[in-house]
């Protein structure tokens, strides 16, 4: 068999492998997205779609102060938290990975606990940490540091920032850890015979060779930080609403789906848009030559 | 004080989360079937048990969540899945213009000649002369609070002014409720509180956006608020009946105020949706039958505790337990503002969430 029917064969093969996963993504995810969008351009009369294509919804949305205000905070939210992450994330990941040796699977593990949990379970368990006779108040009070309970701790911006930071943790600190773990060692030994300090071998020779999971760590955290409401509306208090649930409220409560649906694609669009920005100046930065090669 | 706090706020905060679309079988040896959509509580084998066995019906239970998601399930194609419904009163207006209900044979239902005065005068339910949701149980969301942590008995404006108890109050996050009762502390009259003009859901709008900066947090779940209740996080809050009997049960000091300006009254019904085969049919009409009775009104009333839109169970119950579902004193109902269905909800619920988002 020559070359090309070699190659030939292998495409073939690597086609018709992609074909089940092709068609469960464009049935179960492309296809409704697509229901979607068309129903983006639809009215509702009481209980009744009327399929007349108007652009209303989205020119409605567009101008509403209060839907743009809750896309830009559920992006202002992802960001920010998806940056706490990689703060927090990047010494643990670069502990286990380079430092640990004998435990590090244990250490994974363990990471991985608070997942095994319910997203419920996790949500009550800081309630009662932060709640007004929760752990932590209790603990200043008895330390005197404190006379009175500190409300802000549960049903406060500060509540909600803690607790997705935590829950989002874990899909932040494995892929950079696996980034963290590919990285050869004697790299980082080079940069250190030529004469590099801690601090120039992070950010000259980690951070750059690491890129890789942190965009990845990144944009999951990111994502999942997005189209979580469930935390924001049980911890977050009265400033807990979020643009998945004005969503949620359209199509349930207010029986509005084109709006709703113009409401969805309008975040989607949004957060593509940011993503692919994101990508774009990571790859052109100088941290992004772990994803270029050796390309300047 | 914290593994108790700890467990009680797991026991709730479950339990809240559990009461989902989980249905399972009731079996009797017959082919007659009635899959019920209906909320958990109202379905207890307990209650049920007398039915099946006599009837020879065999009932399949599915749960929902709230009044939104059974309409939204249905009008997605969900009604061949179900021969009996439980839609709020105030909600059968839209199950009936999408065509999805049928009429009810009310010569079928012998106990709806026993429906108390307001549900038989009621036009809700109703089209053209026909009765497609008929009034199955009621009741009243008042003002449930911690006796013990407050020096006076609440009334609406407790939750829109003052700062005595800003951060622990509560409002339930839901539209129709949240700006009715705006409308009632405002002084919009009863009769057009589910009517109002621009001009007046402006002003509810205003007092809702006040009332925001007083909340300790807007309620999802009875469950939840019932935890906040006990944790002490909330000490006033607009609810529904249970936190009060439950946690009076373990022990605090809850009080419950219906103010003057009015209470949400609450009425949910049986409908049958279009397309059941005549057996589901039938068996159906039989199930409603049975659910406006003395045997299910007395459970219900002292396992709810709700009451039954009939007086069928009234004689059979004790005075206490007649006060606890509000029939001993029928005039009550004088004070109820019973929930209907704005003709422009979308519009309340947008405003809703500007309150929420301001």
């Amino acid at each position: 068999m020559s070359s090309a029917a070699i190659e030939t064969k292998r495409k073939r093969t690597a086609f018709g492998l992609t074909i089940p996963t092709g068609l469960f993504v464009g049935t179960f995810c492309v296809l409704p997205l697509l229901v979607l969008f068309s129903y983006s351009f639809f009215q509702v009369d009481f209980v009744a779609i009327i399929r007349e294509p108007t652009l209303d919804n989205y020119n409605r949305i567009l101008h509403s102060g209060t839907y743009m205000g809750l896309i830009v905070k559920a992006l202002v939210y992802g960001i920010g938290i998806a940056f706490l992450c990689c703060v927090i994330a990047f010494p643990l990941a670069l502990f286990i990975a380079k430092r640990v040796t004998v435990y590090k699977s244990a250490l994974l593990t363990l990471l991985l606990i608070p997942l095994y949990t319910g997203d419920l379970i996790r949500i009550f368990a800081w309630r009662v940490v932060l709640g007004a006779e929760g752990v932590l108040n209790s603990l200043l009070q008895w330390m005197g540091i404190i006379h009175e309970p500190l409300w802000f701790l549960l049903f406060s911006p500060f509540a909600t920032v803690v607790v997705l930071t935590y829950n989002y943790l874990p899909f932040m600190v494995f892929p950079l850890w696996a980034s963290i773990e590919a990285l050869d060692d004697s790299y980082i030994e080079a940069a250190m015979d030529l004469g590099s300090r801690n601090l120039g071998v992070f950010f000259k020779v980690i951070l750059p060779l690491s890129g890789p999971g942190l965009v990845a760590g990144f944009l999951m955290v990111f994502v999942l930080v997005v189209g979580d409401y469930l935390t924001p509306q049980l911890i977050g208090g009265s400033s807990g609403v979020t643009v998945t649930s004005a969503i949620h409220d359209m199509f349930g409560a207010a029986f509005d789906w084109p709006t709703g649906s113009a409401l969805a694609w309008v975040l989607l669009a949004c957060m593509t848009a940011f993503v692919a920005i994101a990508l774009y100046t990571f790859y052109r930065s100088p941290w992004g030559r772990g994803i270029r090669g050796g390309r300047r | 004080m914290f593994r108790r706090t700890f467990l009680k706020m797991m026991a709730a905060g479950t339990a809240g989360a559990m009461i989902g679309d989980i249905p399972f079988e009731a079996f009797a040896a017959s082919d007659k079937t009635v899959n019920w959509l209906t909320w958990e509580n109202l379905a207890y084998d307990k209650y049920i048990a007398d039915f099946i066995a006599s009837s020879g019906i065999k009932i399949q239970k599915g749960f929902i969540g709230s009044d939104d998601e059974q309409f939204a399930k249905i009008r997605a194609g969900g009604a061949k899945d179900w021969d009996l419904i439980t839609p709020g009163l105030d909600k059968v207006e839209l199950y009936v213009a999408s065509g999805l209900l049928q009429p009810l044979d009310l010569a079928k239902i012998p106990n709806a000649e026993k429906l108390y005065a307001p549900f038989k005068s009621t036009g809700l339910g109703k089209k053209d002369g026909q009765t497609y949701g008929i009034p199955f149980y009621w009741g009243i969301n008042p003002m449930v609070y911690r006796a013990d942590l407050m020096d006076e008995e609440p009334d609406w404006s407790t939750l829109f002014e003052g700062t005595k108890y800003k951060g622990r109050l509560a409002m339930r996050d839901y539209a129709l409720e949240g700006i009715a009762i705006a409308a009632m502390y405002v002084g919009i009259e009863r009769s057009r509180i589910f009517k109002m003009d621009d001009k007046e859901l402006a002003e509810c709008k205003k007092a809702c956006i006040a009332q925001k900066k007083l909340l300790r947090t807007y309620w999802n779940s009875i469950a939840d608020l019932t935890n906040l209740f006990a944790a002490g996080e909330v000490v006033c809050a607009f609810s529904w009946v249970p936190p009060y009997y439950d946690l009076r049960a373990k022990g605090i000091d809850m009080g419950m105020a219906k103010p003057k300006e009015g209470v949400i009254g609450w009425c949910d019904t049986c409908a049958i949706p279009a397309g059941t085969t005549p057996e589901s049919t039938e068996a159906a009409h039989e199930l409603i039958n049975f659910l406006l009775g003395p045997d299910y009104g007395k459970k219900l009333a002292i396992g709810g505790p709700y009451a039954i839109s009939t007086s069928t169970a009234r004689d059979s119950l004790t005075d206490e337990e007649q006060e606890k579902i509000f029939i001993k004193d029928m005039s009550v109902m004088d004070s109820f503002v019973w929930k209907e269905n704005p003709a422009d909800y979308g519009k309340w619920v947008r405003i809703w969430n500007e309150v929420k988002a301001s």
